[in-house]
């Protein structure tokens, strides 16, 4: 009897210590608690959300993704990230259902106190929720769609990238990448370059891209903007001179510009993004693939909250905050002479809604969505499925969920 | 029309970024060396700014140094305690420029995602300057 006992707690205490190596806060080990180096980190998030469409009215309900954070620090000035997402709760061999992708891996090399170095999978400063984009973060169920589909967030290639601030004026941050280029074949007309993205798998790295950005800490306000150039070619010279592509390191090119401005203070918070992309060579890519790619597409939103818990109660570190959003996107807003126009690309959404943060790094989120399109090209429907369903230029969505960080 | 509009727009918001930089200063440094377990700020670094960014080599981090009054002081470790990366500092507040958390001058969190406060240290005033306790 004694035996089984004893033998319980020498497991215990062998599994006790080693799981006491394994902390459970990605922010455990930038907590300055921590001085010893091979830390190793274990944290997360993730959201999940039911959504009602008011025109079909169906409803569905999906885990819409978790995502595993494993950090481990080599050295004061070595660190390892990585996060692995699952979205849509589950992967079914050979069937259309969720995908299970790593969202970042890189490591991190500090130069100094104001510079650092990453390389790996990573995502570049490009936009708000490309680098942040925690559903703790942001209001609203979904990620903004502006960041959705003119800037394919969450966008992330391998590459190498310097980070600094500079010393001469506080709150000035620049960034410099170097990563793997976009794949114009896989672009699919309606989601911009979104599908022509690598993400890590594979990446045709001999198209290349660059990309800055400039961020600036001015008293409330936080302003950034960034760039991305990069060649979307991917093939070898014989291939794309078969197709009529430019090759090369930025043949057959992307470019991306954007500005960003938020400001939070006193429970108010406010934050706009505008943003075009430009593909020069679209007509030479719709020549060689047939997928109807834009040459520009814009966007842009707008969105204020306010905690009303500030109006209560001044150092409460709840949350309750209300809040609008506008956004305008025109998917089309130019097309060469060999696409064809859809109006479904062009799209706007009234977003209002309540952000509800009991403690930090937990959030209940309930909105409701207002999207008007244009009318549907049907001369695009190839062939068209006798029950297929309608689409209606003017539509709703209900949305709740729950979101959570640690 | 549209495009007008779009180069206009651009144009406004890049001028008032620019305009808002000009009109701005950097956070006074000061460098010192470790002694002990203690760094030693003499009381003139805060003849310029309320804010002081101390600087050792031997530690990680820079340290902001908040001057409430003659007799209080807030030392707050500049790194975020999301990720570990370098925090930037303002008049108004500390920021991370990696995913965008922020912090009062208390090193409090005003903006996930970083869930808790910035490190800070104990001080203690002497004759002629701020004694900062390292292993506070």
């Amino acid at each position: 009897m004694q035996r089984p006992l004893l033998i319980l707690s020498i497991l215990l205490t062998v599994f006790s210590t080693a799981f006491s190596q394994v902390l459970t806060r990605e922010d455990s080990l930038s907590a300055g608690l921590i001085r010893s180096n091979n830390t190793t980190v274990l944290s997360g998030y993730g959201q999940l959300k039911f959504e009602y469409d008011a025109k079909l009215k169906t409803a569905t309900a999906n885990l819409t993704r978790n995502v595993l954070f494993l950090g481990h620090r080599f050295s004061n000035t070595i660190y390892f990230f990585s996060e692995m997402e699952l979205e849509n709760a589950k992967v079914v061999g050979g069937k259309a259902s969720g995908e299970i992708s790593m969202e970042q891996l890189f490591l991190k090399f500090s130069l100094n106190r104001d510079m650092y170095l990453q390389a790996g999978l990573f995502i570049p400063r490009i936009g708000l929720i490309n680098e942040n984009h925690l559903p703790t973060t942001f209001n609203g169920n979904d990620r903004t769609f502006v960041e959705t589909f003119v800037i394919p967030a969450t966008w992330r290639e391998i590459g190498v990238g310097l980070y600094g601030n500079v010393r001469s004026l506080a709150g000035l941050n620049y960034s410099f990448a170097i990563v793997n280029g976009l794949q114009s074949g896989g672009f699919v007309n309606g989601s911009g370059v979104r599908e022509g993205k690598f993400e890590g798998s594979n990446a045709t790295a001999s198209n290349l891209a660059v990309t800055g950005s400039l961020l600036y800490y001015y008293k409330n306000w936080r302003l950034q903007t960034s760039g991305y150039y990069g060649g979307s070619a991917g093939l070898t010279k014989r291939q794309a001179d078969s197709l009529q592509l430019k090759s090369g390191p930025f043949g057959t090119p992307v470019a991306l510009v954007e500005g960003n401005a938020q400001y939070h203070q006193n429970g108010v918070s406010f934050r706009a993004l505008a943003t075009m992309v430009s593909i020069s060579d679209a007509f030479e890519i719709n020549r060689a693939y047939a997928n109807n790619t834009p040459g520009k597409m814009i966007g842009y939103y707008a969105e204020l909250g306010y905690n009303i818990l500030r109006a209560f109660k001044t150092d409460t570190q709840r949350d309750l905050t209300i809040f609008g959003r506008y956004e305008f996107m025109d998917l089309n807003y130019n097309i060469p002479e060999n696409g064809i126009k859809n109006g479904i690309n062009h799209k706007e959404y009234m977003v209002a809604g309540i952000t509800y943060r009991p403690v930090h790094g937990v959030v209940v989120k309930a909105d409701y969505v207002m999207r008007h399109t244009g009318s549907r090209n049907e001369d695009l429907i190839v062939t068209p499925f006798p029950q297929q369903l309608p689409y209606y230029t003017n539509n709703g969505f209900f949305n709740l969920g729950l979101g959570y960080s640690f | 029309m549209r495009d007008t509009c779009t180069a206009c727009l651009g144009t406004a918001f890049l001028g008032f970024t620019f305009s808002q930089l000009t009109s701005c200063s950097s956070l006074p440094v000061f460098k010192t060396n470790l002694s002990g377990k203690t760094v030693s700020v003499p009381f003139t670094s805060f003849a310029e700014s309320k804010l002081v960014i101390v600087r050792d080599m031997q530690v990680a981090y820079d340290i902001l140094v908040v001057k409430k009054s003659d007799s209080e002081y807030n030392a707050i470790y500049m790194k975020c305690s999301h990720q570990e990366n370098p925090v930037t500092a303002t008049e108004t507040g500390l920021f991370c420029s990696a995913h965008g958390s922020r912090f009062d001058l208390e090193g409090n969190v005003l903006k996930e995602p970083a869930l808790h406060p910035l490190k800070k240290f104990k001080t203690e005033t002497s004759a002629e300057s701020l004694v900062i306790d390292l292993n506070s």
